[in-house]
């Protein structure tokens, strides 16, 4: 029966791939593309000026006459390809392909070598991904009921492709496996302190220890390890009881041990999804239920399945209750996570702790403040969530959630006491996430606003198209021109005029300079200093806009399908804890699609990927 | 405000330097002679530490640069606060970490130059999928010296927040936030609580805890670690070779906690007359003040003989309002040339040699036989980037403190005429510990004039 769920993929050997695709192919329909046709062109045009005739870097581009002539050599258009995604190539110096061309030649390479085939989707790999602090704090809470936050002390995770569980980062060394240790002999005496019927769930009477400790060990590990505990795991787990007790040391005691195995055991570290994990890389095959039921819980909780998840994957119905059960995890308190760890890190509201606003323009921030700013755009965040709201809030919505501290930083009366509530915002020109506090601030220097940080934060997070990073150099001022003078914007402006700077530049800054009007911590004014602000701009799109709300706007209407597809893109990466590949394109389309049919509500969102194939299933991988 | 953080300076010196630390590392010399392991040729000598200090964000070259070279260098600006050590260490001009040069993979210098430090490696360009640099420099000397004290290494940091989002330019996160690598894909996290740091140190000897009871825990972990060995290697089998290598990391750590529980077994120490700081202090020279004591105190101990500390993560963007510079450290190193800039750049300097001078004056006031405990240290303090405009990684501002238990010839500026690698260097320090290697990373041979 599990075999009518098995999917062969005929990968050629695209999982070895170095190269990361985003999933993305812009407006270009690949299949109609040919390499002699439109490729050669673009080549012989940008390319050839240096790797034709004079080879540089060994490199000659006109061998490749064909597309006979290109198949063999993968690598080259590999690296073609990083490079020309990276602004790397052509140099700035010299005449550089438009955004059309450039996407041209990066959909044909990608459909040549990389195709996808999204009848089979290919669901990917995901590294097995040992808990991070945070999981390891709730899936303890959950599982011994008190709430000990152990993990404040591990070292921190480190984080790719913008999240911190991402399985091929999240390394083990040995001081946290010594923090583990440790650690579990602090939960246990936490635990049994705060409630110790909830782990002792029977007395040893004599001549039933044994099997009390196994009944109190198979209890415990099966829901650490969120799958049942196999009989010979508890055999041995029971082993280690058996051989405190013939120690001499108390029953509780003895069972301490056992227990400080099972949270120091790989199966309580790590996500499971293993024993039914695919060693193939060409065969694809769905999770198990258990897997799927932790997969949802840490996606939406962070934390292990509760009972209700564990029975259903013990019935195996999960699958066909698969939306009524995001529907129930949702409304559960314990869905906050996603505001924390998935909002906290998609929108880099977690850099709001380490902003430091220079205390002598601006008095008022402090703790209070800080903490305020993050609150709303928590609060605004899971409001979306939980009342079925579009994503498009995200961008531009006519309330938010204030306390009068940060009411006052608005300008916005008739907001009294430190509770939260929600407030309309006719009227003011707030409204969306890029006219928040929190975000306003994360984006600034500390004594100034910075244009381009808030452009960069919103192509990266908004559009899902991230600007190149900058050339190491940034020229010098030419001699003698003397000190720029006159608004940020003037100064700004001049220093742009280096065609180095200018074609990335002319993305970041208009789309910075809408929110001029906002200062480094968020409050609104009207003057930059003594300058007047001018806040217009132009994207490199071609839309003209007056303002944050003039870009709103455009982000709302014309950019619709960018920001959809960004956001689809941060959850996929967050639920699934590993980067996105070129595969997963078909994942992300059909996300989105579907998105569309359901008014952009973000808990359909959060159900399309838990649905989703890279969600469902798992190949296995090789290493190079 | 807290005071706990406070540092009882003179109990610091009084109680450590005399109660504690001699007797023990008399005790210990033969014992670690015993188990076969080389020990420097002298008799009595003191063992030999090294430690390697990590400032971000590239230096303003034109204020830490001495203008001659030799002896009696007049000190610039940013070491100034270093005089009166000024015979303690040597600058060491024109070593480069080639690495840390892009080599096709475009930008993201500071991931390069904090993952290339220690390495000599050119870090995979990989935001996560499969991240590679090499063995840093101090992991393979804590290997080789790992018979000889409790803990093989120390590694410190100074960020307390790690910022969310996507990191430099394409790097994973890993290559920023740690300088110290176990294995080329495995990095070894640093501490940066010093309440954490201290219990490290100094776990195993918990006050009012009974004998018995501690052997009952070590019998106890000796048996988790023995049962998830076991599990990790039932696991490993249902697995492909990806997910294999995290199971090896974890199988690694534990054959290395294995160790450490021997080594605590053989190497008890007794809880130093030294207030356990009670966690990050919010002000940032009292938090490094914290870190460098406590590496202190681990070297005098003997508690290990190799540390790493990452002032601030390469990139970082504090501002240093304290020293009165309220702009972001990263935002001010791409100066563009403005003067303005780059004094407030040298100021961050000032004020992290100020700390480092702090550090030194410690290591320099505990006596160690008849000299002192800096006699026997030898202290890389630098950066992957020279000028953080132009991130270049040649040149870079280096200088190395301490005696080396009289190897190295400190007291001097040493310009180098041609571009040298950093590793030379290491393969230097490593053979004055008796920890022979051949190459690191991109090393070409030893550099001899140190």
């Amino acid at each position: 029966m599990a075999y009518r769920w098995i999917v062969l993929i005929w990968l050629l050997s695209a999982m070895m791939l170095m190269v990361a695709f985003p999933a993305r192919a812009g407006s270009v329909q690949p299949e109609t593309l040919g390499f002699e046709k439109d490729i050669k062109p673009l080549l012989s045009k940008y390319c050839y000026g240096c790797h034709g005739e004079k080879k540089k870097g060994d490199l000659d581009l006109r061998i490749y006459v064909d597309e006979k002539s290109v198949a063999g050599d993968r690598q080259v258009f590999e690296k073609l390809l990083k490079n020309l995604q990276a602004h790397e190539m052509p140099p700035e110096t010299k005449l550089q392909p438009t955004a059309a061309e450039r996407d041209l030649i990066t959909s044909w390479v990608g459909s040549f070598f990389f195709p996808c085939d999204c009848n089979h989707p290919d669901p990917g790999h995901v590294t097995i991904r040992r808990l991070n602090r945070v999981e390891y704090n709730n899936t303890i809470r959950d599982l011994v009921g008190v709430d000990l936050q152990p993990a404040a002390d591990f070292p921190a995770d480190d984080s790719g492709y913008g999240f911190d569980n991402i399985g091929d980062v999240l390394s083990l060394s040995p001081v946290l496996l010594e923090q583990y240790l440790a650690a579990a002999e602090k939960i246990l005496d936490g635990a049994i302190a705060a409630n110790s019927k909830r782990l002792f769930i029977c007395q040893p009477a004599s001549g039933t220890k044994v099997e009390c400790a196994r009944k109190i060990i198979a209890s415990f590990a099966t829901r650490a390890f969120r799958r049942p505990v196999g009989d010979e795991e508890l055999a041995r787990l029971t082993a280690l009881f058996i051989s405190a007790d013939a120690d001499g040391e108390s029953f509780e005691n003895a069972i301490k041990l056992a227990l400080e195995a099972v949270l120091v055991s790989p199966h309580f570290l790590f996500h499971e999804e293993v024993a039914f994990r695919s060693r193939s890389p060409q065969l694809a095959r769905p999770i198990d239920d258990y897997a799927l039921a932790s997969r949802l819980s840490y996606f939406l909780w962070n934390s292990m399945p509760d009972e209700e998840l564990l029975r259903q994957a013990a019935r195996r119905t999960l699958r066909r209750n698969l939306e009524a059960e995001v529907a129930r995890m949702l409304k559960d308190p314990k869905a906050q996570a996603l505001a924390g760890n998935f909002a906290g890190q998609w929108l880099q509201l977690r850099n709001l702790k380490l902003a430091t606003p220079d205390a002598k323009q601006f008095p008022d921030f402090d703790e209070g403040l800080r903490v305020a700013m993050q609150k709303e755009t928590e609060l605004f965040f899971e409001f979306i969530l939980r009342e079925n709201r579009s994503v498009m809030e995200f961008i531009d919505a006519n309330y938010t959630f204030l306390n009068e501290k940060l009411a006052r930083l608005y300008g916005i009366g008739g907001v009294t006491g430190g509770d939260f509530r929600r407030v309309a915002l006719t009227g003011y020109k707030r409204g969306g996430l890029l006219t928040q506090a929190s975000i306003l601030t994360i984006t600034s220097n500390p004594t100034r606003t910075s244009p381009v940080k808030r452009g960069k934060w919103v192509l990266e997070n908004i559009l899902g198209t991230p600007p190149p990073p900058p050339p190491p150099n940034v020229p010098e001022l030419e001699a003698g021109k003397g000190a720029l003078t006159g608004s940020l914007r003037e100064r700004m402006q001049e220093h742009r005029a280096s065609p180095n700077c200018a074609s990335c530049h002319a993305r970041m800054d208009p789309i910075g300079f809408a929110f001029e009007n906002y200062d480094a911590i968020g409050a609104w004014r009207q003057k930059e200093g003594q300058f007047g602000i001018d806040s217009s701009g132009t994207l490199v799109s071609g839309e003209s806009f007056d303002g944050s709300e003039g870009l709103k706007a455009i982000l709302v209407k014309q950019k619709r399908d960018e920001f959809v597809r960004c956001v689809t893109e941060k959850v996929l990466t967050y639920a699934l804890g590993r980067g996105l590949e070129y595969y997963d394109k078909c994942a992300v389309d059909q996300i989105t699609r579907n998105l569309s049919k359901e008014h952009y509500r973000f808990s359909a969102l959060i159900l399309e990927v838990a649905k989703s194939a890279p969600f469902q299933m798992m190949r296995g991988k090789t290493i190079l | 405000m807290n005071k706990s953080w406070q540092i009882p300076r003179r109990t610091f010196l009084k109680g450590v330097g005399t109660a504690i630390a001699l007797p023990m590392l008399e005790a210990m010399t033969p014992a670690a002679r015993a188990l076969g392991a080389i020990e420097p040729a002298k008799a009595n000598a003191f063992p030999r530490r090294m430690a390697f200090v990590y400032i971000p964000n590239g230096a303003n070259m034109a204020d830490w640069t001495p203008k001659a070279a030799g002896p009696d260098f007049e000190l610039p600006y940013i070491l100034e606060p270093l005089k009166a050590l000024q015979p303690e260490f040597q600058i060491l001009s024109g070593l480069a970490l080639d690495k840390a040069r892009p080599h096709g993979d475009g930008a993201g210098d500071h991931a390069r130059a904090s993952a290339t430090f220690l390495t000599g490696c050119q870090a995979r360009k990989t935001a996560g999928a499969d991240i590679k640099a090499g063995v840093s420099v101090d992991q393979i000397a804590a290997e080789g010296l790992r018979r000889f004290t409790r803990l093989p290494s120390l590694e410190l940091s100074g960020d307390p927040e790690r910022p969310s989002g996507n990191c430099d330019s394409g790097y994973s996160c890993a290559y920023q936030f740690n300088l110290s690598w176990k294995t080329a894909s495995t990095p070894m996290p640093p501490e940066v609580n010093p309440r954490l740091v201290f219990e490290r140190l100094f776990s195993n000897s918990s006050a009012g805890e009974s004998r018995e009871k501690r052997a009952v825990r070590l019998r106890h972990h000796k048996s988790i670690l023995d049962f998830v060995t076991e599990d990790a290697k039932a696991l490993e089998q249902n697995l492909g070779d990806a997910d294999r290598h995290k199971l090896d990391e974890y199988l690694t750590s534990v054959r290395e906690l294995e160790v450490r529980l021997e080594q605590s077994e053989r190497f008890a120490t007794t809880l130093p007359d030294y207030l356990k700081p009670e966690g990050i202090p919010a002000d940032n020279e009292k938090h490094i003040r914290l870190m460098y004591d406590l590496m202190a105190l681990a070297f005098q101990t003997d508690t290990t003989r190799i540390a790493t500390y990452l002032i601030a993560h390469d990139g970082s963007n504090r501002a240093y309002p304290s020293i009165g510079v309220a702009d972001g450290h990263h935002d001010l190193s791409h100066h563009g040339n403005d003067e303005a800039k780059k004094q407030k750049i040298a100021k961050i300097n000032h004020f992290h040699a100020t700390e480092f001078a702090y550090f030194l004056e410690k290591l320099k006031s505990i006596k160690e036989g008849e000299g002192t405990l800096l006699d026997n240290c030898m202290i890389v303090y630098g950066g992957g980037i020279s000028d953080g405009n132009a991130h270049n990684h040649d040149n870079l501002p280096i200088l190395l403190a301490g005696r080396g238990g009289g190897t190295l010839q400190p007291g001097r500026h040493v310009r180098f005429d041609r571009e040298i690698p950093m590793t030379n260097l290491y393969l230097s320090l490593l053979e004055r510990l008796n920890v022979p290697a051949e190459r690191i990373g991109d090393s070409t041979g030893k550099l001899e004039d140190i």
